[in-house]
Parts: C-alpha cells; structure tokens; sequence
C-alpha cells in the first residue's frame, strides 16, 4: 500500500532522515519508536507531506506520491494524520470540527456529515459531547475527537504522531483503547508512539528508528522480546552508559570517578550500588592498568532500567588475555574484593579484544 | 585524603579522612613508616572520617601492622563503619586487624 524507498530530508544542514525504506500493506499496524530527535516524526510528516522529503519515493497504491502535479490535498485525505496537540479548531463544537471537512472537502450533505459524525462520536465514546467547544473537554476527549475528525475524512491510513505524549497518565488509557478499537477493525496504521506496553500490543510490525533511519524493525516480539542490534536492545531495555577510555598507567583515577558518581547519581542509583561500582572500577583498573604496557582499555558502565542491571565492561583491543585469570598478582586481595561486588564475572574474546563483563552487586 | 597525627600519652593516634585509595595510599604508607620508625610502635589507626577505602588501602594498613609488629609493638583500627566496615568484611580483614569502637578503648588495647 505505502512504499517508501531511499527516503532522506534535510533541514538546512542538518540532515534528519538518511535513507529511509519500509513499506506498509494494508490493514498493517507500524509503530514506529526511538528516542528523541531520531526522526519518527519527520518520517510520519513526509509520509502525508506536510514535509517536503529532500530525496527518495514515497508510492502509495502504486502512484509516485512525489511526482509533479499530485493532489496533495486529496493525498492526505486518504492518509490522514492524528497529531500530538490534537490541532482542533477551538471556535467550533465537536460536531462542527468532525464536519467541516467531509461538507467542504468532500461535498457531503450536512445531515449525512453530522449523521456520520454522530456514529463516530460514538465509536470514541464521545456522542454526549458533540455540542461542546474542544476548551470544555478533557485531554483525551480531545485527542477522541481528533481521532473521529481524522476517521471523518474516511482515510485509508492514518498517521498517528505521538498521540498520548500530551496527555495526563490518566488519560493515555481512554486514546490507547479507541486506537486499540480501530487496529481490530482491520483500519491500516502508522503510530509514532513512545508507549512501550502499547506498541508491542497493537502492532503487527515495530520500527526502531535511530539518528535517521529504520536501525531495526521486526515483529513486536523480535523487537521487544529479543533486540538484535546494541542500540535496539539498549533503547529498549533502557540503558544508559558511560563510557571512558584509558590509554595509559598515569589514567586520572578521580577524573573516572567524578564522571562515575555523575552517572550514579542521574540513574539514581542506591547509595550502595554507587560504592561498589566505583570500587569495583577501582580493583577491575588496579589489575588491568599495570598489565597493559601500551594497549588501551575501552571501559564502559551502563545501568539498564528496566532489568534492573548495573553492568562495566572492559573491552582491551589487541589483547585477548584475561587479566583477572593471571597468577603474576601480587596478592589475592582485589579479585576478593572484586568477587564480592559482582554477581557475574563473564570472559570472552570478541575479534581478538578481550571482553570483560561484570555485573555489580546492588 | 587527610593524615592527622598525635600523641596520646606513649600511644600514637592516627586519624584519617576521605579516601584511603590507589592514589593516596602510597603516601600514607610512607608517612606511616616515618612515624614508626620514629619510635612511634603503638598506634591506633582513627577511621572515623574515611569515606572510602579500596584493597590499595588495605594493603597500606596491612604493612602498618606488620611494621608495628616487627617492632614489638601493636596497632588497631577504631570506629570502622559504614563502607569501610562493609569492604574490611568482604576482604576478610576485620578478622585479621584488631577493631575497637573508639580511640579511647584503642589507646588502652594497644597502650
């Protein structure tokens, strides 16, 4: 149904989608997530285009959506969009906002529009608000008669741009179930959204966007359940990380220690967590340090939310041994120590990089 | 880190604050021998005010008591809590130095 193929857009000099490629078939729910600023949003405005992509096709139903001369007023009748800041018109009553368009642009009789109208205020619950203005509703009721607005215009699509994001906790429920609604009734759809739970439920397919293109997509459960790719599974699961490189013996110890209690303190990690962590920097660095010569030691630290999991890694490129093994210590005392900090203490060899993973006793 | 020595009769006391680490460790452990071999061998090591010690400080504590020792004398630790208690029970160490609850009942042990 909507093919996008090579899609990129720039904004000046800032380039915001690279090379975009996904299709849609009809009757298909995409949620499309990521973080902040990777250009969901961008890619949801150029799909109606009410942005103009820089490069790339967008095919809809096999007519070139970029070509000269499209309608595009009629291009975004039949792909609709639901925005963030629900956009009504706050002069007119709900009745009015639903029929407007479908008696102007459509040329509907208004007894059809408003008999309609009616029918889909029902179907978001609404029927009793009909003759309200947008200022007397709640956050939701607005978003609901945002979204019977958009059915309104009987689109074959609709582009969902982060509908709950501003809305009270309260109220995301009463939007999520009425999309809920729409996606069993075989409607095709397009959600940016950064409702997890909602996304994973909702959808046949998920997108991952990161800095500008589709990083992954899969199946809900491939993507929720089993992330392939790093920054997938980090987004996911939550994860921040530091990351800090040491090239040499003479390291700054209290710089490391400075960034490491920033960190801790941002993920607002327990009082004790954040002292085993630095003491375990400490320890893992006193054996490593002295034994690198000239190599260096990648060192990252990263807290995921939702496991619940504080872990460091060591990566030593160019040197597969590892150091924590040695019988060259000089005593036993910091691997006692470092034993103690730790849940898990994991080795392998990644492309002849020695890998040291530990997961830190909270 | 700071290293505040006195005299407490014939009883040294040292008392400590901040960090006892990789990075200051190596100057308390010479400071510490240039009171030993000053005459000083009882010695009550104060950690009421360390914030944090890692195995370089406890190896530094640990040549203190072996110096003491060499000269017939003998040393403790007093008011070891918090996250230094927690690192001297995950080392093993609270086993192997003497730990007292003040400096007071440290001075009369090592007195």
């Amino acid at each position: 149904m909507i093919k996008v193929e090579h899609l990129s857009k720039r904004f000046g000099e800032l380039t915001v989608l690279r090379d975009i490629n996904a299709e849609i078939a009809r009757g298909e729910v995409v949620s499309i997530i990521g973080p902040s600023g990777c250009g969901k949003s961008t890619f949801l405005r150029c799909l109606n285009l009410l942005e103009r992509p820089s490069g790339g096709s967008i095919t809809i139903d096999g007519v070139d959506a970029l070509a000269k001369g499209t309608d595009v007023p009629a291009l975004r009748q039949k792909m609709n969009m639901v925005f963030q800041s629900f956009n009504l018109f706050s002069h007119l009553t709900v009745m009015e906002n639903l029929t407007l368009a479908p008696i102007r642009l459509k040329g509907r009789g208004r007894q059809d529009a408003e008999r309609e109208a009616m029918d889909l205020l029902k179907l978001v619950g609404l029927a009793e608000k009909a003759n309200c203005f947008p200022d007397e509703l709640s956050g939701g009721q607005r978003q609901r008669v945002a979204i019977a607005r958009c059915l309104a215009m009987q689109p074959a699509v609709i582009l969902f741009d982060e509908p709950t994001s501003a809305l009270d906790p309260t109220m995301v429920r009463e939007v999520l179930s009425v999309i809920r609604r729409l996606a069993r009734e075989g409607m095709t759809m397009a959600i940016v959204t950064h409702e997890m739970d909602f996304a994973r439920d909702v959808s046949n397919r998920v997108l991952y966007m990161d800095e500008g293109v589709i990083y992954e997509a899969g199946t809900p459960a491939e993507i929720f359940d089993a992330p392939r790719k790093p920054k997938t599974r980090a987004f996911i699961n939550r994860t921040r990380s530091l990351n800090f490189q040491i090239r040499s013996a003479d390291y700054d110890l209290y710089a490391l220690e400075a960034a490491v209690a920033t960190f801790a303190e941002k993920q607002l990690l327990p009082r004790q967590a954040q002292h085993h962590l630095q003491l375990l920097l400490e320890e893992v660095l006193q054996i490593y340090v002295p034994r690198l010569k000239s190599a260096v030691i990648d060192l990252s630290v990263s807290h995921s939310e939702k496991k619940d999991l504080l872990e460091v890694v060591l990566e030593t490129p160019g040197m597969a041994g590892n150091l924590l093994a040695g019988d060259d210590l000089e005593d036993e005392l910091g691997l006692t120590l470092i034993r103690n900090l730790t849940e898990r203490i994991d080795f392998r060899v990644v492309e002849g990089a020695g890998r040291l993973e530990l997961t830190v006793r909270k | 880190m700071d290293v505040d020595t006195r005299k407490q009769g014939n009883v040294t006391v040292v008392s400590l604050a901040g960090k006892l680490d990789a990075v200051t460790s190596p100057a308390f452990e010479q400071q510490v021998r240039g009171t030993i071999d000053a005459g000083s061998h009882a010695i009550v090591v104060d950690l009421e005010r360390l914030d944090y010690i890692s195995s370089a400080g406890l190896r530094a504590l640990l040549v203190l008591a072996k110096q003491v020792k060499a000269k017939g004398g003998k040393a403790c630790l007093a008011n070891v809590s918090g996250d230094v208690r927690s690192v001297f029970e995950m080392s093993g160490f609270s086993a192997i130095f003497e730990l007292v609850d003040s400096v007071a009942v440290g001075v009369e042990t090592v007195g």
